[in-house]
């Protein structure tokens, strides 16, 4: 049982005198923000102290207090987190990085940006952009912090093609528990070079230490890309041409999935009704949304016309193309906005980020289904068909909290037996967190679980970063 | 058989159109240039009429080589006939000179019972082209339609509905007749598959100056526009503000309600 | 060709229903007296058939000159055709060296369609004019490409000039009635070659909170409003006792509807307070709030447009602002 210390008046001084008066918070002047991430039903906590950190520097000063103290810090980025990793459970202070949003600089000949983890996914995204690169992770979350993608291994719509953050992190830095400051990975490409701690650190929802800078991989701004909807009679029948499109050699960038209930409440909702209901005369049912990269419309045309083939042999009411910047926009805003309808609809939601064999994909939704109906408890899904990574909402607008959260862990606790029966991981990419743990566990098995525990021990002696998280138990 | 014509431009997306902080120009460098897209709806509602009453639908543009990109999304958006008035004595046109061009490039191709414009174009957004193109063709005119009720082909007269900012007008009109569209209703489609790759190969019949009989080189491009434009300028900006500054947003926001105080 | 300075009087449409003026037209008819006064010419209004006295009174308190007053057949509802060929022979008559017409549905369809007839220059939304006594034209001063440029236009060789101007884009300021020459005029315009009919008009049902051009406070959204926090600006609207209102942005993302736009294609307001969340400060909507009492702009870049038309500002996220905001205010309330 670890025994954590409360921020003292002493330390509270301190800690205001590192960071300065404005960037400092305590007692009443905290955001309620600060006690919860996008995914409320986790439960709120308040922390004792927020600071806002401004440098490498700050943090490592602000750690060697906390750590002389034994007062619990959780790394904080925009906190769009949806199991609870960025919220303080065990109390002490946030240490929020959104204040290290600087974007430091290219090396153009490596391909390498460096930037502070509290640059927005976002706005890396379009600056990498406007210097002919891109980078290529594209989690849904796009005011997400870079920071807080590492620390999640967030992966998004292009990882078929591209992977995830985990492949795009080069080198950082990072502040220990105790305050000391280290530089893990170098600028290359390459390397053989004894247990990569990097890696270690990547995915580790801030319990292991604090990332303070980060090189990130870019790649050449592909020449052109073209999105093409699939529209099927429902989502079995949608599914079951992943497969068919991935053994087609089209290389694609995203193959997303989506339902028929989600795209409408998603046109209503915004009032942009782009995804048409009726193909040919048919309603469809579920939608299967693919984008091609290529360098010329030449090798594009080709690739689409493949993908046409592909999509009238498995059954597709057509092949719909997403041409122009206009559709491409009107299209992407339609399926980004997936998250915030559901949160706007529906007024009990928790959620599921499992990630299971492709050509599971549809037993896994049926079966979500079929377990959450005698419960009263509406599914509502979407997600990354082609790495079969999928967001699975149980929800409610009748139930109250307490009968809410009850029955929903007892599906919850099916649809993840289902998946590792499967062969599936708990998450795909939003974390563990606080909310995941005792599925984690189940899914990796005690004796993984311990080895886990045994690496944070290691960084993290006294168990005060970001206490409870992960495979931390206090 | 309705013989439709839709009339669009290609303009460069506004949006992304910056000012040269120096200069005070337009820099035009890296902004696509697209199909306005009021002018994506006039297309819709031109398709839909084809495939209820029958008919052709052919769109029409002036601009530079270029603008046959706009056309091509045109036949992929549901157009038959693509064509591109494109000459450098065209340049500098107003939109007298251009619906000039445009309409006696148009009766090389037939008589028109339907013409359809977007409500005005992103760039120069005067709304006069329809107008002066119905004008010209010397059709009847109906602007800011949301919704086509029905077509009385044996009287040729068109029902609508039309939103006036404060209301909905039925109203009727004999063809000839040009529509301009709201567009609710006439959301642009998908294409599809064989669709999009037979507009990205099809035909666009490419006319110049000298290609359009009877074209008179003092009405069109520069010498055939009665408006000019002498200057431009940045918009002038106002006094900056107080910028309020006591720490944080939370005390700004304190600040601001006891600044406004009375006001409120 | 005539030589343009033997053209003289500027004109102004007076639209109305029989029973009221359109506010516009009076509005022109004050800015285009000033123009005649700038010009040494007559402003002379074009008034189509009967108008209630004090109606008229309005009208010619902006000291106008001249009243061509038309009767015939053809006017009976608006249509193109018939106000066409009006204009059109009037103008052929006179010689007036301009016609402003009310930039409403109707003015817009018609003029640059007699414009076009005349075979002369026609601007839309002008947002000043200017008269240019070396050259003698009218300079129609329009924000261009999405507002990020003032252009000048003018009619340099022919005439008349003409010009539609947006409703609100002025102020209707009576200068006084003065000495007025009535000109009678009947042109008849055949009823069964009139090619439009109105068959039925349905008002829109008069809903108090879209009627932002006479609100006293409006807290008003721009494009950087996320559809899921929405709600709280409407909130903010209510606990402030004033309207939401937006930027066209954000009607064209089907967020609000088009009534609630306030700009150049929108309403012109003049509210106590105008507060804006996320509103970058193109002049397209700047031109819809300089009439305004006191001006507060919220925006998370500093560089933002909006804080140089501003009387305080925030450099804040705009969500943030707006919980505080509703938070400070409700407690208020309740105190």
């Amino acid at each position: 049982m670890t025994s954590y210390q409360h921020v003292t008046p002493e330390i509270e001084a301190q800690l205001r005198n590192i960071v300065g008066e404005k960037r400092f918070m305590s007692g009443d002047t905290i955001k309620p923000d600060y006690s919860h991430d996008e995914m409320p039903i986790y439960g709120s906590y308040m922390p004792e102290a927020v600071c806002e950190a401004e440098s490498t520097e700050e943090v490592s000063a602000i750690m060697k207090i906390c750590s002389a103290n034994k007062i619990p810090v959780t790394v904080r980025g925009a906190g769009t987190g949806l199991v609870g990793g960025c919220v303080p459970v065990n109390g002490g202070i946030v240490l929020s990085t959104e204040k290290m949003n600087r974007i430091l600089g290219y090396d153009m000949k490596n391909l390498v940006v460096d930037i502070q983890p509290g640059v927005r996914l976002c706005d890396l995204a379009a600056d990498a952009l406007s210097h002919g690169l891109m980078y290529p992770p594209d989690p849904g979350e796009k005011t997400a912090t870079v920071g807080g993608n590492v620390s999640t291994n967030a992966g998004g719509m292009r990882a078929i093609k591209y992977g995830v953050t985990r492949d795009y992190v080069l080198a950082m830095t990072v502040v220990l528990p105790n305050g000391e400051v280290i530089e893990l990975g170098r600028s290359v490409c390459k390397t053989s070079s004894g247990y990569s701690l990097l890696q270690l650190i990547i995915g580790s929802e801030g319990t292991l230490g604090i990332i303070t800078q980060l090189s990130m991989r870019l790649i050449p701004k592909p020449g052109m890309d073209v999105s093409l909807i699939l529209p099927f009679a429902n989502i079995r029948e949608a599914v079951a041409a992943v497969p068919e499109i991935k053994l087609a050699n089209l290389d694609p960038q995203s193959i997303e999935f989506m339902e028929r209930d989600i795209v409408d409440s998603s046109a209503a909702f915004t009032n942009n009704k782009i995804f048409p209901t009726v193909v040919n005369g048919k309603e469809a049912g579920a939608y299967i949304l693919v984008t091609l990269v290529g360098d010329s419309e030449d090798e594009l045309t080709l690739k689409m016309k493949r993908l046409g083939e592909v999509a009238a042999q498995c059954g597709a009411y057509d092949t719909l193309v997403v041409w122009t910047d206009g559709l491409k926009k009107s299209v992407w805003s339609a399926r980004s906005a997936f998250l915030t309808v559901i949160e706007a609809e529906e007024k009990m939601l928790d959620e599921m980020d499992v990630c299971v064999p492709v050509d599971r994909i549809a037993d896994f939704l049926m079966f979500t289904h079929d377990t959450a109906v005698p419960y009263g408890i509406t599914i509502r899904s979407f997600g990354h068909a082609g790495d079969g990574n999928l967001h699975i909402y149980c929800c409610s607008n009748d139930l109250e909290e307490d009968e809410f959260k009850k029955v929903s862990k007892e599906i919850m606790d099916k649809c993840y037996d289902k998946c590792r029966e499967f062969g599936g991981q708990v998450s795909g990419e939003h974390a563990i967190g606080h909310a995941k743990k005792a599925y984690l566990r189940e899914s990796v098995g005690d004796t993984v679980y311990s080895l886990m525990g045994a690496i944070k021990h290691v960084f993290d002696p006294d168990g005060i970063l970001n206490p409870g998280k992960v495979c931390h138990d206090i | 058989m309705l013989n439709i014509l839709v009339c669009v431009k290609q303009v460069p997306d506004v949006n992304l159109v910056k000012i040269d902080p120096v200069t005070g120009s337009l820099i035009r460098k890296g902004v696509p240039a697209i199909l306005n897209p009021l002018d994506e709806n006039a297309l819709e509602a031109a398709v839909r009429m084809k495939e209820q009453y029958g008919g052709t639908v052919t769109c029409i543009t002036m601009g530079p080589p270029p603008a046959a990109e706009a056309l091509r999304q045109c036949l992929a958006g549901g157009a038959d006939r693509a064509i591109l008035l494109s000459d450098r004595a065209f340049a500098n046109a107003d939109t007298l000179a251009t619906s000039y061009v445009i309409v006696t490039a148009a009766k090389m191709f037939g008589n028109f019972d339907l013409i359809f414009c977007g409500k005005e174009s992103m760039d120069g957004a005067t709304g006069q082209m329809a107008s002066q193109l119905a004008e010209r063709l010397d059709a009847s005119q109906l602007s800011c339609v949301s919704l086509i009720n029905h077509l009385d082909t044996d009287k040729n007269i068109i029902q609508v509905q039309r939103e006036l900012g404060n209301g909905t007008e039925t109203a009727e009109a004999q063809l000839p007749c040009l529509i301009t569209v709201e567009k609710t209703n006439y959301l642009p489609r998908i294409p599809n598959l064989e669709r999009w790759l037979n507009s990205r190969t099809a035909e666009i019949t490419t006319l110049s100056a000298a290609e359009i009989p009877g074209l008179k080189a003092e009405l069109i491009g520069d010498p055939g526009s009665p408006t000019k434009v002498p200057r431009t300028y940045p918009p002038q900006t106002g006094e900056a503000g107080i910028i309020l500054n006591e720490g944080n947003t939370e005390k700004n926001v304190a600040k601001l309600v006891s600044l406004l105080g009375e006001v409120l | 060709m005539k030589n343009k300075n033997e053209y003289k009087d500027m004109w102004v449409y007076i639209e109305h229903d029989g029973k009221t003026v359109q506010n516009v037209s009076l509005e022109l008819c004050s800015e285009t007296r000033k123009l005649c006064d700038a010009a040494g010419e007559k402003l002379a209004a074009v008034i189509v058939g009967e108008l209630p006295e004090e109606e008229l009174k309005k009208v010619l308190a902006c000291g106008v000159d001249k009243l061509i007053h038309v009767s015939g057949t053809g006017y009976d509802y608006l249509n193109t055709d018939a106000y066409s060929n009006l204009f059109t022979e009037l103008c052929r008559k006179y010689e007036p060296s301009a016609v402003m017409v009310g930039g409403t549905v109707f003015g817009r369809d018609f003029a640059p369609r007699f414009a076009c007839r005349l075979e002369t220059g026609c601007t839309s939304d002008a947002t000043e004019l200017i008269y240019n006594p070396e050259s003698g034209d009218i300079e129609f001063v329009e924000p261009a490409v999405g507002g990020k440029m003032m252009a000048v236009i003018t009619v340099p060789v022919l005439r008349p000039q003409v010009g539609t101007i947006r409703p609100g884009t002025f102020k209707y300021q009576p200068s006084g009635e003065r000495e007025c020459e009535v000109i009678e005029e009947t042109v008849n315009f055949p009823v069964d070659k009139i090619r439009t009919r109105i068959l039925d008009f349905k008002a829109d049902e008069l809903d108090e909170s879209l009627n932002i051009a006479n609100a006293e406070i409006i807290v008003c959204v721009g494009n950087a409003v996320k559809a899921n926090t929405l709600p709280k600006y409407r909130q903010l609207a209510q606990l402030l006792g004033g309207k939401l209102a937006c930027t066209r942005p954000v009607f064209d993302r089907g967020l609000l509807p088009y009534q609630l736009i306030i700009g150049q294609s929108g309403a012109v307001v003049k509210p106590k307070l105008y507060i804006s969340f996320g509103v970058s400060g193109a002049i397209n909507h700047v031109t819809g709030i300089t009439d305004s009492d006191m001006i507060v702009a919220v925006n998370t870049d500093p560089d933002a447009a909006i804080f140089n038309y501003c009387n305080y500002g925030i450099v804040a996220d705009m969500d943030e602002v707006c919980d505080m905001l509703i938070a400070k205010l409700s407690e208020k309330k309740e105190a």
